[in-house]
């Protein structure tokens, strides 16, 4: 099984997080957990979870996310790296 | 991560769709899921359902001949393999949209004429514009008008629509889930790869801001028509508060609640989410968004 988290940015100890299900089903069985589906503006999102800017789904990671680090959304094909917005929180942009 | 443009192969799209969310459906729904009783039985709600199905059919059928015509044009295999799994993507939407005209009791033999008689005709101008670029062979502005454009706007209405029906009309929810989860796929690939291209041939640049501000036009166009022309708006809103589930849930997009809003008001929270949306992906793509004029 491979983490959509691709490459870490640092070595740094980070907090590590036990992937629970969820009811997304557009991609195969076996990297589902790694994705959810965003209920709203309002739906807050973990320090291992980041937005896909294409297609809105929510990306997952067993550990913690930073800065530098990539990251893959299988539900539309799209590379990402994480940065850090101007509110201070991290955000997925696209790497061509 | 594997190499990137291995997942646009069919098997990665046989596991992620026919043997993922789409095993069980029939037409895209639960087997035993059913039109509202209610919607099939009142004039007004079957009309109002056939017309706004009618849109979807036509819609589909342009994404159909576009993402078909542009397998040829396409540059690279991988690029093919994608553009077919999405040419059956896009007949699978225009059949289940078919087969939602024939559950609301459009007979099969009037199904052309349905089709005619209710066409928004600033949609038919929006897929002529594409269409255009597609019998042309241009594959960049191709799939920038398909796969940002057509399918940019199709994910929001989908979704507005979803977010809408989920509670009164969980079979077309559900057949509109399964079109979102489609089109996750098609924009992803409009985006990733035209972007590199679009760094190879910046002179493409005006003459796709040109088909973007008129293909916008019409979309807007078309929008206008189906909000603004709602005769017996009130018995409609009436009648649809008497649907099962109706209010159960409130039907959040966006931040509001669909059931509370005039139609001028979705109208521009529609408009102003896709119109925006479009910005911010070809300012991913690295092309400048140009704001349509207003119908
Ligand atoms: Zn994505």
């Amino acid at each position: 099984m491979v983490d959509p988290l691709e490459r870490k940015a640092d070595e740094a100890p980070r907090q590590r997080f036990l992937l629970e299900e969820t009811d997304f089903d557009e991609v195969p069985p076996k990297y589902r957990r790694f994705y959810r589906r965003r209920k709203g503006p309002g739906d807050p999102l973990g320090p291992n979870e980041v937005v896909c800017p294409v297609c809105k789904v929510v990306i997952r990671s067993t550990r913690e996310l930073r800065e530098g680090d990539r990251v893959y959304c299988m539900p539309c094909m799209s590379r990402l790296v994480v940065v850090r917005a101007d509110d201070g929180t991290l955000e997925a942009r696209v790497a061509y | 991560m594997a190499d990137f443009l291995s997942m646009y192969s069919i098997q990665h799209w046989l596991e992620s769709c026919p043997q993922g969310y789409l095993a069980g459906t029939a037409y895209g729904h639960g087997p035993d899921e059913r039109e509202p009783a209610l919607v099939l039985e009142n004039d007004l709600l079957r009309e109002q359902a056939i017309g706004a199905t009618v849109q979807l059919v036509v819609g589909e059928r342009c994404a159909l001949a576009a993402s078909s015509g542009l397998v040829n044009a396409a540059p690279d295999e991988a690029s093919k393999r994608f553009l077919a799994t999405q040419t059956l993507d896009e007949a699978r939407h225009v059949e289940i949209f078919s087969q939602r005209l024939l559950d609301l009791g459009v007979k099969k033999g009037e199904m052309e004429d349905t089709i005619r008689e209710h066409a928004n005709p600033n949609l038919v101008r929006f897929a002529e514009v594409l269409l255009e670029k597609v019998d042309r062979k241009d594959f960049v502005a191709g799939v920038v008008g398909q796969n940002i454009v057509l399918e940019g706007m199709a994910f929001s209405v989908f979704e507005m629509m979803q977010a809408a029906m989920q509670e009164v009309n969980p079979k077309f929810a559900h057949t509109l889930s399964g079109t979102i989860a489609d089109e996750r796929r098609h924009v992803g690939f409009g985006e990733n790869r035209i972007g590199s291209l679009i760094a190879e041939h910046p002179e493409k640049k005006p003459e796709i801001e040109r088909m973007q501000k008129e293909m916008s036009y019409w979309m807007l166009a078309t929008f206008a028509d189906r909000f603004r022309n709602l005769s017996a708006r009130e018995e409609i809103r009436k009648l649809r508060s008497e649907l099962s589930g109706y209010g159960s849930a409130p039907a959040k997009w966006q931040g509001a609640d669909l059931s509370a809003l005039e139609p001028a008001e979705m109208e521009r929270l529609l408009a102003d989410t896709v119109l925006k949306e479009f910005k911010t992906r070809l300012g991913r793509i690295g092309i400048e968004y140009q704001t349509p004029a207003r119908p």
